[in-house]
Formats: C-alpha cells, structure tokens, sequence
C-alpha cells in the first residue's frame, strides 16, 4: 500500500502537460491507488507555465504536493524544472526533455536564457538526481511534436522499470492512453510511448548516475 | 473511468467542476445555465458534451443575472434548475439573488459560484462567503470533488424543502482538482411544469408582503439552523481523552489539515471541526469545541468569516478561547493557503517543529528559482488580436499621437492581453464591460487625448452593450473598438453571440455587433479583418477622426477555435537569403511561432504557425512569404 508517491510535470502551456497528468492519473486509478491531481495554471494554457501535480497513495488528500516532497519530476521544458524547485529535495530524481521553449524577451536577447547544463548542474546543486532525452526529437519520429508528453511518460515507465517501482505498469498506462488520446493519435502516440521507454533505458544503461 | 455518466456505486476520476455536474445529473436537474468564469466553466462544459443523453438543456447565457433570471423561471415552474459562473459574476447575479431570496422557489434552484484565492484567474479575491450575509441564503463550501457531488445533490433536496435557493461554493484548488468520485444513484422526478399567478410571492412591490417574505426566508433560515450540525459536510473530531487545542478548517485547508494529521500521527492530539455550511453555521458543533477545548487555530482562505463567528459564539458562551487566524496574525487574509502554510500553524499552535528545513538545500532551490526567467504572457500564434493592436498602433502613430497621448481601456478576457509587451496599450482593467463607461468618465473629466475602448464580443454583449447605449444617448466622444473572435476565448472558447452555435452545438442566431451598436445609435461603424493590417489601421484613423461615438469591429475567429475547425491556413516561411535578421516581425508582434535561428534570422515553426500572414505584412523586405496553394 503507497502512503504518499508524488508525481510533477512541469510544462509549457501547450506542452500536453495537463494531459500526461490525466494520463498519469488514469493508469494509477486503473492499478488501484488512490489518486488527486491538482494544478496551478491560472491564465497560462496561452504559453505560460503549467504544473500539474499528480498524487498517490492513502495518506494523501490535498492537491497540491507539499514544499519537497517531489519523489519524481517530469519536465517537459528545461527551464520549467527550475521553476519547480521548490517542490523537488535531494531525494528527487528529475526527468527532462532537453528541447527548451525560450520565451520571447529571452530569444530577443532581453533576459538570460539558461542552457541545458545550467540547468542540470543547478539541479545536481540542490541533489537530485537528473536523466534528459531530447523529447521533441523522439516526438517528431514518433508523428508529430505533440508526442513529446507521452515521449517523457515512456522515459518514466523505463525510470520505474529501473528502479523497480510498480506505481503503473506498461498495461495500466497503454490503456490510460488509450482512454485519453483520441485514437487517430493513438497510433503515434503508442510509438512514442515506446521511443520514450527505449530512449531512457539506452541513457541509463550508459550513464553512470 | 472518465465521463459523469454512470451507475451508482461506479467510480470516476472527476475535476471538481465535473464533480458538481454530476451532482446535477445526480439531482436530476432540468436546466443547466451560466456564463464562462474561470474556474467554473467546465460545469456547463461538462454538461453540454452529454446533454442529449440525460436530458438536460445545458446553456450558456449572455451574463450571469441572465442565467440567474432564466434559472428561477425555470424554478418557479416546478423543475430543477443550476445556474453556475464565477466570483465575480455573483456581483452581476446578486440584484435577481437578493429578490429571489425572498421568493418561494418551488423547483430545486442551485447557485454555484467558485472563487479564486491566489488570483490565478486575474481577478479580486473577493471571498462570497459574505454574499450569505447580504442575501441570508444557505451556502455550502465544498472541500473535495466527492463533497462537490454531494453537496449539489444535497442543494437540490434542500432547496425544495424549504423553497429557498441555495449557493454551493468552492475555489480553485476545489475546482480544479481531480480526484476518486464515486456516483450516488440518478433520481426520479418526472414532473410537469406548472405556475401560478401568486403575487403576494412573486412580486416585491407591496412593502407588507415584501417584509413578509423577508420573515420567511430568516424562519426557514431558523428552520434549516436545526438541522446542519448532522449534514456530513460538518464534522467534529475529538479524541478520545479529549484534547486542549483544536482546528476549524474549511474548504481546501480541510484536505491540508487532513493530510498533516495523518502524516504526523496527530488524530489523538488535537480536535478538529470542519465546517461545510457557511450558511447556517452547525451552531451545535461549534458550542461543544468552543467548551472542549482553550486554544483554537481557524484554517479559512481570505476573510477571517468562520473566525469571526466563532468569535461571536464563544463571547455568547461567555468563554474565551485563544482564538488564531488572520485577526492575530497567524494567517495571511491574501493569497491561497498552501500545505506549508497550514503545517506552519498548526506546527505553532500544538508546539512542534514538524517542517524539517534544511537550509542548503532552500538555497540551491533559491538559486535555480532565481534562474528561471518569466514568462510574458503572449497572444497565441494567429490571434486576432495581435493584429487589432498592431493596426491600433500604426494608426494612433500615423495620427502623430506618441505614447502617453493617447488612452486605451481595456477589458475582462483575452483583450487585455493587450496591456503587455509590445502592445502596451491597456491602461484599465475593471470589470465586464467597464472599459467603454470609463472611457465616457475620463472624456467628462476633460481628458482630451483619444480614447479607445477596447472590449472583446462576448464582454460587449455581456455587460458592454448599456455603456454603448449611454456614449450613443449623450453622443460621447470615444473609439469602441469590438475585438470580435466570435467566442469567449479566454475561458475556453465557449459560444457567445456572435458564434452561431450554442454550449450543445445547436444551430443558433448570428447576432453581429455592428447591427446592434448601429442600432443602439452609434453612427459611425468601420468592421474590419484584423489579420489585414492596412485596412483596420485605415478603420482606426477614420474612427479617431470622429466628433461623437465611434466603433470598430475588428472580425476574425480566435486562432485556436480555428485550428479545431481545420480552418488553419498554409504556414508562412522566412526566406533566409533574404531575411536581414532586423527582428521588426519578432518585436511588433511577439509570436510564438516565431524565433531566431543561430544565425539571427527569422524562423517560423510550421507546426505552430496559423498563416494569418501578419509578419509577412510587417517584414520591410519582403523575406516572409508562402508557396501559391
């Protein structure tokens, strides 16, 4: 029985971040945890920041994941892992697409935009754990851009396989997708489900983290 | 396991915005009716996808008295009705509420109203907890999505038994957060309509029978009074050998509390009351803590309400708990409460570090914080919009008006977007369809600069029309300009007037704005595409040019209803060869769809781009184009 298993996907408006949180909360409904998402978007689907906050377990029954309390990180934009740093601690792992989304002040060179490495190495600072994949890429192989939540949730069915987690099976999230995705999209998306998964397993076999 | 239809004892994973709209198949309502408000839109939204299935007529209406309105007719006739919209469409609601309080309602009338502490949907915090005190009607404040449900299905019952209305309320984290729901069984009505002519209820006019009324609705109050203590939305924990500090909690601080005490193990030291009905309080409850216990934390988000009434209550006990909230200072009256912030207090009010800091890691999460730039607010790749203020602009500069020699006010929706970079035009923001009575004030007061209004179409018809009427009656002299995407696109492109369709995809009239305000007695009426930037310019330059009221209606629909449509024109692409990398497209117009490309030029991602052609008009040499289709 999970007590508390919380789960954050930090993402751009746009990013289908809302949607890999339904994603998310399905397979774990379907496996039999208790579950609550919440999300902080305000007037942000128009390309501003969303979090969405995917909880589990018995002992859990407010929206929002408490200041640290972050046991995995799914960011779908570099930098919109910064901005969730108040909920991640040492004992965080994050996972990462690399293809970042500078908004215009920083592509027009008005405020500093920081690298993936800047990132990372930010991240390291307050002790998590970090994977990246470039998502956009795997996406776009996959069919179209707009895979790249369900290129991130293949990276973490591989993280959990690794780690030997049982929060979703593969099962419980194929069907989740199935339930969420309209189906002339699910044939890609099941193709980055399985990019995602491959593209993880590949980076955590290599690295020595 | 998604969707509100169902059997009783299934369960769902429902928002708590879904969650209310089951409770209203539930209840078996007949009539489901509000106008868009973050974030109580997706109650009708919800509705209107499984309407022909239920039935229910499921609508959206031009303002939230007019829901109100239609709601009561509805009511008054024997059948169930909920009228839904947000915080502060109770304010446009409130003049038919505090009438209709008085009257006996005979079909079920729910109100619900979701309220937004932290703002997230950019408006006033304003806490309508307090509404309850103006109107006396009962309200109940919901906690999770499961109470949401029930709390609707509860409404209607109540709202029969004592013929009153009813307000259900919640906030955005209620609203917005999705969790296990199982479904109660669908109830039987089978009525028929029916009214009769009693106007000793319906009317006011008579100030015996009025007064009257008024003593019924405090009776029924009384009445109601009774019984709350027992309705499972209030709830008083006390441990066993007692305890000498207790917890009031409502709404989404009651889920906060709930999870620290589980986690921390600390059911056995502390009481805890919750409390669901605002309106009438569970006087009962309240009494026995009061007398249980010498020191009370009060978990309420913005007003301290409950802590004043628990205040009230034990000065009538004549016992003087420690009463904390917001009136010592404890808690903050702005803003949201968060897990941290209710850990925090009762960590204070039981004498326990519970918040383990450590302080490296709070500077490491600084620091990354501190690294992340914001993120403007931008207008969507294609938005009409992006056009209307760009033209808007190049008129008011060929004018010879520089910035600070003109005024524009803005309004409530995507309009105001217009406040930020690059545009910076919005100087106002009020309230639905304030922009056009404020620019007819600042033109009294003797401000002789141009005066443009800026209003979307759906805030235009919502509340913008009787300010239009008046600039026409007393031939005021200001630019209204009708940002016209043919939907209320900030909420989430709900139909408005002008779209043709209604919340079910039903066939309805096309209302134009221009034959309204030409109507209305506004002369001079210029309609242009706001995607074609030479001809709205022109508009705007006539339209200035004018002695009395003027309006410009800039048409196009909003990119995004457009892209469902499959309505999206062929992408635009920059020619590198030709593109000097001068960045006039990405500062004029701030697209999303637009970037540089490491060498400094213009790149447009196909994927994102809507074709509306807007850059490839403003690229002084001519770099930006598209194949012939």
């Amino acid at each position: 029985m999970i007590r508390e298993y919380n789960i954050l996907i930090a993402s751009v408006g746009g990013q289908g971040g809302i949607t890999l949180s339904r994603i998310i909360a399905r397979a774990a409904m379907r496996m039999g945890h208790k579950v609550i998402v919440g999300e902080t978007l305000g007037m942000a689907q128009r390309g501003g920041p969303v979090q969405s906050h995917v909880r589990i377990g018995s002992q859990v029954y407010g929206p929002l994941i408490p200041e640290g309390r972050c046991h995995i990180l799914i960011a779908l934009e570099p930098v919109e892992a910064l901005r969730a740093a108040r909920y991640i601690s040492p004992e965080s792992t994050i996972l990462l697409n690399e293809a970042s989304l500078p908004p215009i002040t920083a592509i027009l060179g008005e405020v500093s935009y920081p690298t993936l490495r800047e990132v990372v190495e930010a991240l390291n600072r307050i002790g998590c754990g970090v994977y990246h994949l470039n998502a956009e890429k795997l996406a776009l192989e996959a069919g179209s851009k707009r895979c790249l939540n369900v290129v991130m949730l293949g990276a973490y069915m591989a993280y959990m396989e690794a780690e030997r987690l049982k929060i979703i099976t593969m099962e419980a999230a194929e069907e989740a997708l199935r339930e969420t995705v309209p189906s002339r999209y699910l044939e890609a998306n099941l193709r980055a489900l399985r990019l995602g998964y491959e593209a993880l397993m590949k980076s955590m076999s290599s690295s020595a983290y | 396991m998604s969707g509100i239809l169902g059997g009783e004892g299934e369960h769902r994973l429902l928002m708590g915005n879904e969650a209310i709209a089951r409770g209203a198949v539930e209840a078996s309502v007949g009539l489901a009716v509000g106008y868009p408000g973050t974030p109580s839109s997706e109650v009708i939204q919800t509705l209107s996808r499984v309407a022909d299935r239920i039935p229910m007529r499921v609508e959206w209406a031009v303002n939230e008295k007019v829901a109100v309105d239609i709601a009561t007719g509805y009511a008054y006739a024997g059948l169930r009705a909920l009228a839904t919209m947000k915080n502060a469409g109770l304010n446009v609601a409130s003049d038919t509420l505090m009438s209709v309080a008085y009257s006996d309602v005979r079909g079920g009338l729910v109100i619900y109203v979701a309220d937004d502490p932290g703002a997230h949907a950019g408006m006033e915090e304003q806490d309508n907890r307090w509404f309850t005190r103006l109107s006396l009607l009962p309200m109940i404040d919901v906690s999770d999505p499961q109470e949401a449900k029930d709390a609707v299905v509860m409404a209607f019952e109540l709202s029969e038994e004592y013929e009153v209305p009813m307000l259900v309320r919640s906030t955005t984290r209620v609203a917005h957060m999705t969790s296990i729901v199982e479904l109660g069984p669908v109830r039987e009505l089978g009525r028929t309509p029916g009214f009769e002519r009693d106007i000793r209820r319906y009317t006011r006019a008579s100030p015996k029978w009025c007064m009257e009324q008024h003593e019924r609705l405090n009776e029924k109050l009384k009445l109601l009074s009774g019984r709350v203590d027992g309705f499972p939305v209030n709830r008083l924990h006390i441990p066993e050998d007692g305890a000498e500090r207790g917890v009031v909690a409502s709404g989404i601080s009651w889920s906060y509390l709930r999870e620290l005490l589980d986690r921390y193990g600390l059911w056995g030291r502390v009481a805890a009351l919750k409390i669901g009905t605002v309106n009438p309080l569970p006087r009962g409850l309240i009494e026995r803590l009061i007398e249980g216990v010498g020191e009370i934390l009060v978990l309420e988000e913005l007003e301290p309400y409950l802590e004043l009434h628990l205040r009230a209550v034990a000065s009538e006990l004549d016992l003087r708990p420690n009463i904390h909230g917001k009136m010592d200072g404890w808690l903050p009256r702005v803003g949201e409460y968060t897990p941290e912030l209710v850990e925090r207090a009762l960590g204070r009010l039981l004498g326990l570090e519970l918040e383990r800091s450590n302080r490296e890691v709070e500077e490491a999460r600084a620091e990354a914080l501190k690294q992340a730039p914001r993120r403007p607010l931008p207008l969507c790749p294609g938005c009409p919009h992006r056009g209307t203020y760009t033209a808007m602009r190049m008129a008011l500069r060929e004018l010879g008006y520089k910035d600070g020699e003109f005024i524009v006010t803005g309004d409530i929706g995507c309009t105001i977007l217009g406040m930020h970079p690059p545009f910076n035009l919005c100087w106002t923001e009020v309230s639905m369809g304030a922009s056009i009575g404020l620019g007819i004030g600042l033109r009294y007061a003797g401000i002789d600069k141009p005066i443009i209004t800026a209003i979307g179409d759906s805030t235009l018809f919502h509340a913008g029309l009787p300010p239009a009427l008046n600039s026409a009656w007393h031939r005021s002299r200001i630019v209204i300009a009708v940002l016209d995407n043919r939907v209320t696109a900030m909420t989430g492109h709900q139909p408005s007037p002008t779209s043709g369709y209604t919340a079910t995809g039903g066939e309805a009239k096309v209302i134009e704005a221009d034959e309204v305000l030409r109507a209305m007695g506004i002369e001079h009426i210029w309609v242009a595409d706001p995607y074609n930037l030479e001809e709205a310019k022109e508009a705007f330059k006539e339209a200035l040019r004018c002695d009395g009221p003027s309006a410009v209606i800039l048409k196009r629909v909003c990119a995004l209803v457009a892209r469902r449509m499959g309505l999206v024109e062929q992408p635009y692409r920059v020619d590198p060869e030709r593109c000097t990398g001068c960045q006039l497209c990405l500062r004029t117009l701030a697209c999303p769809a637009m970037t540089l490309s490491p060498e400094g030029k213009a790149e447009i991602d196909g994927e994102a781009c809507t074709g509306c052609g807007l850059c490839a008009q403003i690229c002084p040499v001519g770099a930006i184009g598209r194949p012939e289709p």
